[in-house]
């Protein structure tokens, strides 16, 4: 019985052959490969061919594994080996068939290697992926940087056109020009804020600031903005509200104006609540409840995730335009305070947003002591004389007329590097301030900046210098600062921001 | 007796090896992809009408590996010629060439080497240009299995030096 199983199991898997040195087959069992007797080895495979010049090294053996051979219907992986001896006796080959081991060695490299692959093939996608998206990126910030200069021709000569006395009906278009610029301008704004998020480098900017003050606004433009829109308005200020707080001011102001004006823009009828309680103060933080409420026409609850996306608009009615952006920026502001906005909505009844901010609040925070900036403050007999680095025709036009207009200014205009050291240094008189595109064709701003903090001469040293750019981020204004620059005023600007940040340094 | 030459050729996984060299025997390709283990063999005769002779070339198509010092030695003895291929596609296949093959020649003296970069009909001309610093200038060919695009080329040139 035993001899059966045996037979039928040890199926033969060796093969003994022996060779003589030009490799014809002198001997075979024939296990594997048959015939092959008085044949030259070389013709049973091409492996084997190779081994010719091996047959003539003596007392060697040679091992190899893993080979692949077939011959006559016998397809085996295989390992072989070479035995040789001396030149008087003939050279022994013994193949082992393996094959069944082998297939399985395949199986598990096939699976192994192609995972390998196919996980390189996916970081070359994301890579790719991921360089689209930073040039999409860089393509938005730069492309909305461009259109500022224009735009801040439309704003001034907007404002210039206003006081040139029209009549009634100009005057209505004009306003229609004033506020579709307006609106681009916060669209612009929007999208580079964005696009800045989307690379993640929109960082906050935390400084001490008056929050009472930061609400009474806020709390004005709702009252204008109920009174258009024949709303009520109700409000709620707690009186425990720390009046300094660290923190950034603007980008709160930012988060509230965007939840605020959603509120007005989605209620047509009944109230809009804004609301701000103090939690607690703890360990010099001060944690502040920000609520706005109203009665609009409220979110379905399988939209509400959808309102943060970018550019995702629920509302596809014409009426309800324009608020894709800015809840998808308050909610990433909101997030790098660490916290979140709560969105508490009933379809069409009315929604609630409402979030919870944590300040810097210490005794000793203290406000920048600031020049009161108001242009009527400066010396009415006084001309100034002031440098405008720029080389923009658009922009330089807007500030020429709006000096210009006041009557009060000598304005030279000048952009190369060479140009603004030589109009300071051989001037008769000093300026009294250098206004600085950040971004000319050539050079950059605050490189010149630079250049005139370093002029040999004190009192050219010592000129105030503001930029006028579009690019205001933390890291911006570190740069600026850096290179000496006093102050910025962003682009766009109109007269009143132009001429209040100028009176802030005029003496 | 007709002279033959052993070919043996290196590289990672997966960049072709196989491909090309059914390419170069059989003229034909398949997208499917079957992972090599250990060796496998063929052969082709190559006329070389210029020398007025007949070579047999015998082709190691060796399993791949990402680190070349794992190869079999006894895989390369008595080895003719070596093709090194990569593929253009992944620059895991191409990021040690510069020391892989500085450990052929190091280990092999004087058989030559040609360095091909593999699957060129999936990048432009242009790609291989930007990248002549990552690979360019080591590269004698860029083939195509898929397409045969200097395939044949590759070993015929190969099998003129080798009988040289
Ligand atoms: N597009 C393209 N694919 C190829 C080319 N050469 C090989 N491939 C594919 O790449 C994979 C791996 O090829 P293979 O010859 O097995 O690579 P090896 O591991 O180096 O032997 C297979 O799916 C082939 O179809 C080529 O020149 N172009
Ligand atoms: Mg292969």
């Amino acid at each position: 019985m035993l001899q059966a199983y045996k037979e039928k199991h040890a199926k033969a898997v060796i093969q003994y052959s022996i060779i003589d040195f030009n490799g014809i087959v002198l001997e075979s069992d024939n296990v594997l490969f048959s015939p092959i007797e008085t044949k030259n080895i070389a013709d049973v495979h091409p492996f084997f061919e190779s081994l010719i010049p091996l047959l003539t090294v003596e007392n060697e053996t040679f091992t190899f594994s893993c080979i692949h051979l077939e011959y006559n219907n016998c397809k085996i992986t295989s390992d072989v080996i070479l035995q040789t001896f001396n030149s008087k006796k003939s050279p022994l080959l013994i193949i082992h068939d393996l094959t069944t081991h082998y297939n399985n060695y395949q199986t598990t490299a096939q699976v192994r290697n192609e995972s390998v692959i196919h996980s390189q093939i996916l970081e070359l996608k994301n890579d790719y992926l991921k360089e689209k998206e930073e040039f999409k990126n860089a393509f938005i910030a730069n492309f909305s940087h461009e259109l500022r200069d224009p735009l801040t021709g439309i704003i001034t000569f907007s404002d210039i056109l206003e006081q040139s006395g029209l009549n009634h009906q100009q005057l209505d278009y004009l306003n229609v020009l004033k506020s579709s610029s307006s609106f681009l301008k916060d669209m612009i704004d929007d999208i580079l804020d964005l696009s800045k998020i989307e690379v993640g480098k929109l960082d906050l900017v935390i400084d001490p600031f008056n929050l009472h003050a930061l609400l009474d606004d806020l709390k004005l433009n709702c009252i204008v903005k109920a009174k258009q829109k024949g709303l009520t308005f109700h409000y709620n200020f707690d009186e425990k509200l720390p009046k300094i707080v660290g923190g950034d001011a603007l980008r709160l102001r930012q988060v509230l104006t965007n939840l605020i004006n959603n509120a007005f823009k989605f209620t047509n009828e009944g109230s809009v609540t804004f609301n701000v309680s103090l939690n607690q103060i703890r360990a010099q933080k001060a944690s502040i409840h920000f609520e706005v409420i109203d009665t609009g026409i409220g979110i379905k609850e399988e939209d509400v995730d959808r309102i943060f996306n970018s550019f995702t608009q629920v509302n596809n009615e014409d009426s309800y335009k324009g608020a894709g952006l800015g809840l998808s920026i308050s909610k990433y502001l909101v997030e790098l305070t660490k916290s979140k906005i709560t969105v508490d909505s009933t379809y069409g009844e009315g929604s609630k947003f409402s979030t919870n901010i944590n300040f810097r609040a210490t005794p000793s925070l203290k406000l920048p002591r600031q020049k009161p900036a108001s242009f009527s403050n400066i010396k009415k007999d006084k001309k100034y004389n002031i440098l405008l680095v720029e080389d923009s025709e658009i922009t330089q036009l807007s500030v020429l007329k709006i000096l210009a207009s006041k009557g009060q200014f000598f304005l030279d205009i000048v952009f190369t590097p060479e140009d603004v050291i030589s109009k300071i240094t051989n001037f008769d008189n000093e300026f009294d301030l250098v206004l600085m595109d950040i971004k000319l064709k050539e050079n950059s701003g605050d490189e010149i900046a630079q250049l005139i903090r370093k002029l040999p001469e004190k009192q050219h040293r010592r000129i105030p210098i503001i930029a006028l750019t579009a690019k205001v981020f933390k890291e911006d204004l570190k740069r600026y600062k850096k290179a000496g620059i006093n102050d910025v005023i962003k682009k766009p600007f109109n007269e009143a921001s132009l001429l209040e940040k100028m009176a802030m340094y005029l003496k | 007796m007709k002279i033959s030459k052993k070919i043996v050729l290196l590289g990672h996984f997966g960049v072709g090896k196989s491909s090309l060299i059914r390419r170069f025997v059989e003229n034909t390709f398949s997208e499917d992809y079957k992972v090599t283990i250990g060796v496998h063999i063929l052969k082709k005769s190559v006329e070389i009408p210029e020398e007025g002779k007949d070579v047999s070339l015998i082709i190691w198509d060796l399993e791949g590996n990402d680190d070349i010092t794992a190869t079999r030695l006894s895989y390369l003895l008595g080895t003719n010629g070596f093709i090194y291929v990569f593929d253009v596609t992944r620059p895991s296949t191409y990021k040690n060439l510069k020391n892989d093959l500085q450990f052929i020649k190091d280990k092999h003296k004087n058989i030559p080497v040609k360095v091909v970069g593999n699957k060129n009909d999936l990048v432009t001309k242009e790609f291989l240009k930007q990248n002549n610093d990552e690979f360019g200038r080591l590269t004698n060919y860029y083939t195509s299995a898929k397409t045969g695009n200097n395939v044949e080329d590759l070993f015929n040139t190969l099998a003129i030096e080798l009988i040289k």
